[in-house]
């Protein structure tokens, strides 16, 4: 019956799209992601990457500290280079490392959560202790260690930051496995003789999916802010220009007290909007997955 | 003809849901007259919840009435806040099921006893509250030591006991029940029912019972009104429409639930083919004829209205 | 003799908590046995125990060749008999929301591996349950269907097994009135036409009434008296039996005897008889002294599972 499951996958696609569509904040904040998202991916295409180098800016003769007005539609920053071309380059290494990192901590979670919450007993008291561990741990000197000792690059920011915040998303998706177990369509399929593989497969993953894929977009403006912030302190890899290592060498070369607004503003309020149009999709998700947060009967 | 507590005429209750309007009480008229019980029957989806929560206006917000509810005297939509609340618990009370979820879990049982008598000031102390909450455990067939325990120590009766005296703490005159003994055992319903019959016999209490067990109601109830799809459908002495039901729905009702030790019934359930209609998607003319084994023609396309059937009694058929 | 499934002595206990404590009754070919009884009588624990699905502390549950529990294919914790199915008190929570009724039905067959002809042998266990045309509520989901069409989705997805033994937890009682009786109808119809034996869970003495061969009653995690059901219902010769039958609402009336109190804790089971606390009988004082005394010192024990009826209790043998 395969033609019967393709038909039904098709009909709740569109249900999940006619529910998404008739959401104002939905279509806003996939709106502004798919803008930044063509950005990124046609970075070659709008800003030439060898701006990027402090000699090739000083060779072409770019101005220094350039306002908006004077050099390009963003102006320069203390080494001659173009703001613009930063926020462009920027945008790709941000939003990458946002969606890497929130693989990692999804996939964790996911299977921490769903192992602990369905086999229960002693393995997922052990479990959940890792996770408490885990939460209680201050996050920001945790990372500034791991991201030290590990080195600073891309790979390693990724690593850090699906380390650091899956266990939020592991005891999320416990209560809710926790919830489904108890449902009496586990029993019956457990008395037609199913085993704990079908029985996760077919009932459990299936109701907990939508909210996997809502606690996911949820996490990536997490992990884009996390990247920033590792960023912002130093531990950001030096060869790739993102948002955050924008602000970080703002902030570090004056820009704030030159009053080079022009700077700093492009990555900030770019981190912004993107982290609100991730929330705006994350939420509409979860009111999707989740009828009793949307509906009010 | 005695006092009337309760005089509802011509009541139509709708609500509005994202696909449309869903009507779910369709013009339902009845006097309870002081002292008397009414019992009301009908499956999920008849109306029976909506126009009891419509006697003491606890219907959500957005919700259309029409029609008239005169209580004790008073034109129900017609009063300020202040008086709906001298009403509720004062004039009318009501008895939900599921006594676990109507009880705060993080209160004492006689604390939720008292405190309708305080908010309204029908005692004049919190001791003379205490005095009182103790009478009316005595008076549901609780003991004084259990005013001091919490809802998960009760059992389930007890629990259905607690509400009892909640609702009879401001001293009604009229006591909604709304399927009070559904989640309940055999035993346990036997002994609820057997306290609310003797609660009617030490005072002048009314009472509307609402049920979908048509046989429960032959206990507490002087009077039978069985609702199909948002009207009544059949009405009457409870005894006469048990067992001389004319309406083809109210036998189906009536049969539903075996007369042990009949032999017709041995070995031979009965029930209606298809379902109870959805109140936002009911059938043309008479809503029962999809389902009905005596439906004609003409019943697709007219709505019946009640007619004599008996002494007493009116069905809403045109076989009758 | 032959029966389908037969327990022997069978003891769930939870702690010292003794929900299921002794019972011994056998499931004859063919037969719809009640087992009647209130909310803490271990009934449902019981039926759960046959299933497979609750583990049993002591005793035995023996079930025919063809009904024989086969491990289950993955190695996980659930035991499910094939010949042994199940259908649940609501229908709306043993549906799973994000399957068709066609994949519900079909489970069984392919938690099994069975997929010869499965679409052929999904719409026939469908039309056997009254849902037809088969293929018209394929695609469907169960929050498209009513409930009574759900219970009867739950009925297919148990008979596509062809199981010998069909067990009921309170098939009925979270369905509307009026659709009660085409259910118990549609339980009758599927022994008559496949020999299929029903074990039905039930407080309702009423459905035993329309569909039951024999009744057992159940109280405080035993079965205190057993026979054929015209018997139980017509002339119960156990005190409670008795009690529980004149609160029925649809009895031909006979006199009120509502006894007091509810079920006791099943951790502390009263000594003697376990009914003893209750026994209006005991109560009346119109038991000879030697018979008195027995009921509050002396356990009547199980009844025997291979009389014609049995009671236990002291003041009936």
């Amino acid at each position: 019956m395969t033609s019967l499951a393709m038909q039904r996958r098709r009909a709740t696609a569109g249900r999940v799209l006619a529910q998404f569509r008739s959401s104002k904040p939905g279509v806003i904040g996939f709106s502004v992601l798919l803008l930044f998202v063509v950005i990124a991916l046609a970075a070659p295409l709008l800003a030439d990457v060898r701006e990027l180098n402090p000699v090739f800016a000083r060779a072409s003769g770019n101005p220094q500290w350039a306002s908006p007005g004077e050099f390009g539609a963003l102006g320069t920053d203390h080494l001659r280079r173009s703001v613009w071309v930063q926020f462009v380059w920027g945008s790709r290494v941000s939003l990458f490392v946002g969606l890497a990192a929130t693989i990692l901590t999804i996939s964790i979670g996911s299977v921490v959560g769903i192992v602990s919450g369905f086999v229960g007993g002693r393995l997922d008291a052990f479990l959940m202790r890792i996770t408490e561990w885990f939460l209680v741990i201050p996050f920001l000197p945790l990372a500034i260690v791991l991201a030290s000792i590990l080195g600073r690059n891309v790979w390693n920011i990724i690593l850090v930051i699906g380390v650091t915040s899956w266990p939020s998303t592991a005891r999320l998706l416990r209560a809710q496995v926790l919830t489904v177990k108890q449902r009496l369509f586990v029993d019956r399929s457990r008395s037609l003789g199913a085993g704990n593989g079908h029985l996760v497969a077919r009932h459990i993953l299936p109701n907990v999916s939508g909210l996997i894929l809502a606690n996911a977009t949820l996490a990536v403006p997490i992990s884009i802010l996390t990247e920033t912030t590792l960023s912002f302190l130093g531990l950001g890899d030096p060869s790739s220009p993102s948002w955050g290592k924008t602000l970080e060498e703002a902030f570090v070369n004056g820009a704030m007290v030159r009053n080079a607004w022009w700077y700093f503003l492009p990555a900030g309020l770019g981190i912004l909007v993107v982290v609100l149009a991730f929330t705006l999709i994350g939420r509409t998700l979860e009111e999707i997955a989740d009828p009793r947060l949307g509906q009010s009967r | 003809m005695n006092q009337l507590v309760l005089s509802v005429k011509d009541l139509a209750i709708t609500y509005h849901s994202a696909s449309g309007p869903v009507p779910a009480v369709r013009g339902v008229s009845f006097d309870l007259a002081v002292g008397d019980s009414l019992g009301l029957a009908g499956e999920s989806g008849c109306g029976k919840s909506t126009l009891a929560n419509a006697l003491l206006r606890l219907l959500p917000d957005g919700t259309t009435t029409s029609g008239e509810v005169m209580i004790d005297g008073q034109d129900l939509f017609a009063l300020s806040p202040g008086g709906l609340r001298a009403v509720r618990w004062t004039t009318g009370a009501i008895v939900f099921q599921g006594a676990l979820h109507a009880l705060n879990p993080v209160q004492t049982a006689g604390r939720q006893v008292r405190e309708p008598m305080l908010i309204h000031h029908t005692v004049g102390s919190e001791d003379e509250a205490r005095v009182r909450s103790r009478q009316l455990f005595e008076r549901v067939g609780l003991p004084a030591n259990q005013l001091d325990a919490y809802p998960h120590q009760l059992s389930g009766g007890q629990r259905q006991r607690v509400l009892i005296a909640m609702a009879l703490a401001c001293d009604p005159q009229l006591l909604i029940a709304d399927e009070p003994t559904t989640a309940l055992d055999l035993m346990v319903q036997a002994q609820v029912l057997a306290l609310i019959a003797e609660l009617r016999r030490e005072s002048s209490l009314s009472l509307i019972f609402i049920t979908h067990d048509l046989s429960v109601l032959t206990y507490v109830a002087d009077h039978l009104a069985i609702m199909y799809a948002g009207k009544i459908v059949e009405e009457g002495p409870s005894l006469s429409v048990f067992q001389n039901a004319t309406h083809p729905y109210t036998r189906a009702l009536a049969a539903a639930f075996p007369t042990i030790g009949d032999p017709s019934s041995r070995l031979a359930p009965s029930g209606l083919a298809g379902d109870p209609p959805t109140p936002g998607a009911l059938p043309s003319g008479c809503p029962f004829h999809p389902r009905c084994p005596l439906a004609e023609d003409r019943c697709q396309t007219a709505e019946p209205d009640l007619r004599p059937a008996g002494p007493g009694q009116r069905a809403a058929c045109v076989l009758v | 003799m032959s029966s389908i499934v037969s327990l022997n002595d069978v003891h769930v206990h939870f702690g010292s908590s003794r929900a299921v404590d002794g019972v011994s009754v056998d499931v004859k070919p063919g037969e719809v046995l009640a087992l009647v009884g209130e909310s803490g009588s271990g009934k449902t624990t019981l039926i759960r125990a046959v299933q497979g699905l609750q583990t049993v502390t002591s005793g035995e549950i023996a079930y025919t060749a063809s009904a024989e529990p086969v491990s289950e294919p993955d190695g996980g914790r659930g035991r499910g008999n094939r010949g042994v199915q199940m259908i649940f008190q609501d229908p709306t929570g043993a549906l799973n929301p994000r399957q068709t009724i066609y994949e519900i039905v079909a489970e069984g067959l392919r938690i099994r591996k069975e997929s010869q002809n499965e679409a052929e042998r999904v719409g026939r266990a469908l039309s056997r349950a009254g849902l037809r045309p088969p293929e018209r509520f394929f695609p469907m989901y169960p929050h498209q269907i009513s409930g009574g069409q759900r219970q009867r989705v739950v009925i297919a997805g148990a008979m596509v097994m062809e199981p010998d033994l069909l067990l009921a937890d309170e098939p009925v009682a979270s369905l509307d009135a009026s659709i009660r009786g085409e259910i118990l109808a549609l339980m009758l119809e599927l022994v008559e036409e496949t020999g299929l034996s029903i074990l039905v869970v039930t407080h309702d003495l009423g459905l035993a009434w329309n569909i039951a061969d024999r009744v057992a009653v159940m109280y405080l995690g035993r079965i205190v008296e057993l026979g054929p059901t015209e018997q139980i219902l017509g002339e119960p010769r156990h005190p409670y039996t008795r009690a529980l039958l004149s609160v029925v609402p649809e009895t031909t009336r006979m006199e009120q005897q509502i006894l007091i109190g509810e079920i006791p804790d099943s951790r502390r089971i009263p000594v003697g008889c376990r009914f003893h606390p209750r026994c209006p009988l005991l109560q009346s004082g119109t038991l000879a002294a030697e018979v008195a005394s027995r009921c509050t010192t002396e356990d009547p024990g199980p009844v025997d599972m291979n009389a014609d009826s049995a009671a236990a209790c002291w003041a009936v043998t």
